[in-house]
């Protein structure tokens, strides 16, 4: 993807300094058209410009005032929560890390990518080697220096038989960390790749101390040192007050779960918690109706999806799936079980969040019961059986839905509802037909690599098309942005026609807050901004 | 009769045997492995690998039972599979949270239903005894789930007057623990003095219907003196049955309002043992429960004993 | 454990060796009348409960979840009782979850006591290292939280309805057992059976004449509470998302769907929650009404 660079040229290569001379230039009075004149003249393109004005303007809209409490209930928590950031994958792991920890880049609100504890970064001319120049000035919790060593230690965890990192493949492409000096890393990679700061900005490539192996109080560089910390229970985390940059506005987090749905959301009502994250999409009303609260909805690429393993009956018979896929009510989906939460999905996972990637001339395909019972006659399919739990919300809904339409064209669909613990383990990919869900990636090329390569171990139809996995790998190095597009409609057309896989629906991260509590972005990749409230959220009421 | 209870402890040992065997089983045939959830979506064969052999899950199963059995004795619990964390740490303070919660709730609830019980035996079919009962019988007869989100919505969202989940820190002290755990603790004594107060009442009416209770009303003892001075005594060995099963639930079924009310209690810390596969944690929570429920039920059978001549000496 | 070895108010009054005591007859107040009322209200509805709805279970009709009691969408009908979270109407849920919810937990009670009643008398009969064998794991059993059992079956064998009317069936036959076994054994040291014995009669002869007929009116108050509790056992495997699968309608998950409407004002879970009550209220004051006439022993052993 080294068109990203193309097309986002300065973003990535910005230096903080940059950044606050867009900010003063801003609250001195420049006008919004002044500053992106000047940063156009500067080689960004308007995308890129209006992008950096925005981020800065939504921050600078009111200044975060410091000191106060904010208390984030996240929806699942138990013995399994970490603050190891190569073992994090729930949302509970992803903001605690994200309070205690820093990245070495950080996600702009467009998933475009900025400074963190690297203070510049860039690649060789054909991706094959990033460079990573580290900042001074940082110091860890315990009062020790952030340096080159640390980095190295932090990615190495990610490499070996022995890693247990759920991240290891992402970073597999980079054959080498190398030190070069004190605060300048190198990584070293097999092949061109332009996505590598993407990589390192998800919550999975936090940077550790050199050196770490308890995990029960780790030693961080984040913008909150940790008071408490019980699985399960909850964490408790203080204000750095030694911290090397803006950030850390409130005095102290408190981050644990509320697992029963509706009383996550009572607790919000009650004013007992500050943040919570899953809101759902039914409790729109009862948000929007109450005072003092209001919903956070962020529109994603995140999807909901419906997956006819090609290995096996029925899935293997494309007409059977071309029937299932004219049986979605992608509409009614979005109206009356996201209660409008979420936007159409077309059977492929690139949506208009992922930007210029997403190929909008694909036609979507409209709920049509005459063609769908066409192709299951034709493919003679009678009766089949769904596997469902409830992986995001409306999941079970969206089946049962379809299970009505599928009676309306004589076909018997039977729903078979498991338990979500296990799932993933025992159901998903392992039976005929199932349901599974899927974050938002951040770049359209992470995400179809992930899904739908044909040699991708979380390929969830099982659907492997040699020309989708040529395509993935062109599609890399291509510089032309006409003909990079061509590639990815190509991608998403064939995903659309051919995969075994059923996107009714993309989902929007919808989560609820207090209307005390401000600075929270809108970035796409996760929960309540893409898991950066604890650095930015501060109360308006201290 | 000394006899009598020394045999009640040794059967209470042989159950507690029996459930580590059982549990240690039934755990072990749950499909999905540890190593499986934990890494979740993620998991990849070698993730997988790693995983399970940095955590000692690819030992055989009766090693793993071995292993653990001989650190309960040592008072080691062993180590959280699913997160790394010791047993005894995870344990710890919900312990005392269940133990708090339960020992409130036992306070209150006991005497309260005992005295309400007595009420409603001593004035059968007149209005405070149907009050009691249909009082009672709506409680126990609708989803305590049901029960403790109504609570919620009047007293936490639309009153304000109490927490809408009890979030209970050892550093709070005891009025701030009583005060944030104040929905689960009512909940709880509605839910728990409900079943008690019809099983005082039903037992006291039963020991009225003795033969000897009979002779005393023909003698012309009052009414309310024999319920006081016999029928009470005659019926406390079912009630403090009663009671010791109803605190065993408190120690150990409360799941579902700890999962309301994000009370970090034992039994929805077992709940999620179960869900991440981690076995050793179940089991140390069904010990646990099993042994609250064995010290209770020892008590109850010695209290019905010292109360019940017949069963001091048995035929 | 926990056995009553005896039943020690029943002093024995009389001179001679006594045979089974007289049958009492059974007389209802007008609250019990109103419980049998009710409950066979409901038993009709398990039959017909389908057929009288206006709709399907399933039927996702309405434009608007969440309407409120008497509310009509246009060219399907009236909602008597609004509708649930995704546009289905509630009184028809409502009455096919009758045959569901009734029915799994019927069969479900029934299967406890076949299990329960044969091991427990059989035990209380036998004596010795069976009874031993059989009390151990029982107690095994009863000391686990049933939620905690029920939640281990199901994660391992998976949510179709005969696991779950097994799961049930199992946990619930543990409390059985052990009523049935302290029934049997105060049957076993009563006079008549001694008298029995001293006649010569065989074990079967005082199985079948002696021990069953007096444990019945007991076991069948106590089926009713057994039922009850069985009925918000599934409610609360519902609740951890371990019930009855969708799109069935049961009562119990049927609350626990549509909770969030409770917020703004919604009855729907209000529906369920009601039928739920109905039914096991009216058991329960059939139940008082019989142990008030029967004015026996058994509210001592319907603990647990």
């Amino acid at each position: 993807m080294t068109d990203s660079k193309k097309i986002l040229p300065t973003i990535d290569n910005m230096s903080g300094m940059d950044r606050e001379a867009i900010k003063t230039r801003l609250s001195r009075g420049a006008s919004r058209r002044e500053v992106m004149g000047w940063l156009m003249a500067g080689g960004a393109t308007i995308a890129a410009a209006g992008s950096i004005v925005s981020s800065a303007t939504s921050a600078m809209a009111a200044t975060p005032k410091k000191g106060g409490k904010i208390t984030f209930a996240s929806d699942l928590h138990g013995p399994s929560d970490t603050l190891d950031p190569g073992l994090n994958t729930s949302t509970i792991d992803y903001s605690r890390g994200r309070a205690h920890y820093n990245s070495l880049v950080q996600f702009n609100d467009d998933t475009s990518t900025r400074p963190e504890l690297a203070e510049e970064y860039s690649a060789n001319g054909d991706n094959t080697e990033w460079t990573f120049k580290l900042r001074k000035d940082v110091k860890f919790h315990d009062g020790s220096a952030f340096s080159a060593d640390d980095v190295i230690f932090s990615m190495n965890r990610h490499y070996g038989e022995a890693s247990t990192s759920v991240a290891k493949t992402l970073v597999a492409d980079v054959t080498e960390w190398v030190k070069v000096d004190n605060h300048t890393v190198k990584a070293v990679m097999a092949g061109p790749n332009g996505d590598l700061p993407k990589i390192l900005a998800t919550s999975n490539f936090k940077i550790i101390k050199d050196g770490t192996t308890d995990f029960q109080n780790p030693v961080g560089t984040g913008p909150f040192k940790l008071k408490t910390f019980q699985q399960g229970v909850r964490s408790q985390h203080v204000r750095n007050d030694d911290y090397w940059r803006e950030g850390a506005n409130v005095d102290e987090l408190e981050i644990f779960a509320i697992t029963d749905k509706v009383a996550r959301t009572s607790a919000l009502l009650s004013g007992d918690i500050d943040l919570m994250q899953a809101l759902d999409p039914k409790a729109v009303p009862q948000i929007e109706a109450a005072p003092g609260v209001g919903i956070w909805s962020v529109a994603s690429g995140a999807y909901i999806g419906i997956a006819m393993m090609s290995n096996s009956a029925p899935g293997n018979n494309p007409d059977f799936v071309l029937a299932m896929k004219y049986l979605q009510r992608r509409e009614k989906i979005v109206r009356s079980i996201l209660k409008g939460q979420g936007t159409i999905g077309n059977d492929q996972p690139i949506n208009v969040a992922y930007g210029p990637d997403f190929c909008a001339d694909l036609p979507i395909r409209d709920h049509d019961l005459d063609k769908a019972k066409f192709h299951l006659e034709k493919s003679g399919v009678t009766e089949a059986e769904i596997q469902v739990a409830e992986v995001a919300p409306g999941t079970t809904d969206i089946c049962l839905l379809m299970q009505r339409e599928a009676q309306k064209i004589g076909l018997k669909l039977n729903i078979n509802k498991v338990p979500n613990d296990g799932y993933w383990g025992a159901v998903w990919m392992k039976t005929p037909i199932n349901v599974t869900t899927w974050n938002m990636r951040p770049t359209a090329n992470v995400m179809m690599n992930l899904a739908f390569a044909p040699d991708a171990p979380w390929n969830d139809s099982l659907w492997a098309n040699e020309r989708m996995g040529q395509l993935l790998v062109e599609s890399r190095a291509v510089t032309d942005a006409g003909l990079r597009h061509e590639m990815y409609c190509e991608m998403q057309t064939l995903i659309h026609s051919e995969s075994g896989m059923i996107i009714p629906a993309h989902r929007n991260y919808l989560d609820a807050k207090s209307d005390k509590v401000e600075g929270i972005t809108r970035m796409p990749l996760g929960s309540l901004g893409g898991y950066e409230w604890p650095e930015f959220a501060y109360r308006t009421d201290v | 009769m000394q006899r009598m209870v020394i045999q009640r402890i040794f059967i209470g040992i042989i159950t507690l045997w029996v459930v580590s065997v059982l549990v240690f089983v039934g755990t072990s045939v749950l499909p999905g492995d540890v190593a499986q959830i934990v890494l979740g979506q993620a998991a990849t064969p070698e993730t997988l690998a790693a995983y399970r052999a940095e955590n000692g899950l690819d030992q055989p199963l009766y090693m793993q039972y071995a292993t653990w059995l001989g650190g309960m004795f040592t008072g080691n619990l062993g180590i959280s599979k699913a997160g790394g964390a010791s047993i005894s740490s995870l344990i710890g303070g919900r312990f005392a949270n269940t133990m708090f919660l339960a020992g409130v709730v036992a306070i209150i609830s006991v005497p309260l239903s005992v005295v309400l019980g007595l009420l409603a035996a001593m004035y059968p079919a007149t209005w405070i005894d149907r009050v009691l009962t249909f009082g009672t019988l709506s409680l126990i007869s609708v989803p305590d789930f049901f029960i403790a989100t109504f609570m919620v919505l009047i007293f936490a969202v639309n009153l304000g007057w109490l927490p809408a989940i009890a979030n209970v820190s050892p550093d709070d002290t005891m009025l701030e623990t009583i005060q944030a755990s104040a929905m689960p603790l009512i909940t709880l004594i509605i839910v728990v003095s409900a079943q008690m107060i019809r099983m005082t009442r039903a037992g006291i009416l039963n020991v009225m219907n003795s033969p000897y209770i009979e002779m005393s009303i023909l003698k012309g003892v009052t009414r309310n003196r024999i319920i006081t001075r016999h029928a009470f005594y005659n019926a406390i060995g079912p009630i403090v049955n009663v009671i010791a099963l109803n605190l065993a639930y408190l120690v150990s079924g409360v799941v579902i309002v700890e999962t309301i009310f994000a009370y970090p209690g034992l039994a929805k810390l077992m709940i999620d043992g179960v869900q991440t596969r981690d076995l050793p944690l179940v089991q140390a929570c069904a010990m646990i429960f099993c042994g609250t429920y064995v010290v209770l039920i020892i008590l109850s059978d010695v209290a019905a004993i010292l109360s019940n001549p017949r069963l001091r000496n048995p035929k | 454990m926990t056995d009553k070895t005896a039943n020690t108010e029943e002093i024995s009054i009389y001179d001679e060796l006594p045979d089974v005591p007289p049958k009492k007859k059974i007389r209802l107040t007008w609250v019990g009348k109103l419980g049998v009322t009710v409950v066979i209200f409901w038993l009709i509805m398990v039959f017909i409960g389908p057929y009288v709805a206006p709709f399907h279970e399933a039927d996702i009709i309405a434009y608007d979840s969440f309407m409120p009691v008497w509310s009509e969408t246009e060219g399907e009908g009236f909602h008597v009782l609004g509708t649930d979270y995704i546009e289905r109407d509630i009184l028809s849920r409502v009455l096919w979850g009758a045959r569901t919810t009734i029915g799994i937990s019927f069969i479900a009670t029934l299967l406890a006591y076949l299990v329960g009643v044969t091991l427990g008398i059989g035990a209380a009969v036998a004596g010795g290292w069976v009874d031993m064998a059989f009390s151990r794991v029982n107690d095994a059993i009863l000391s686990l939280p049933s939620i905690m059992l029920g939640l281990l079956i199901v994660v391992a064998l998976g949510t179709s309805i005969p696991i779950l009317i097994l799961t049930a069936g199992v946990i619930y036959a543990a409390s059985v057992y052990r009523i049935a076994r302290a029934l049997g054994q105060d049957i076993m040291v009563m006079d008549f059976v001694e008298a029995a014995r001293a006649r010569g009669e065989g074990m079967w002869y005082i199985i079948t004449r002696e021990v069953l007929p007096n444990a019945i009116m007991p076991l069948a108050t106590d089926f009713g509470l057994r039922l009850v509790f069985v009925v918000l056992f599934i409610s609360s495997l519902s609740f951890l998302g371990l019930g009855i699968q969708p799109p069935m309608a049961d009562w119990g998950s049927m609350v626990r769907q549509n909770l969030d409407g409770l917020g703004y004002g919604s009855y729907a879970a209000v529906w369920p929650a009601l039928a739920i009550a109905s039914f096991t209220i009216s058991i329960n004051l059939i139940v008082d009404d019989i142990s008030a006439s029967e004015g026996g022993s058994l509210a001592r052993k319907m603990i647990s």
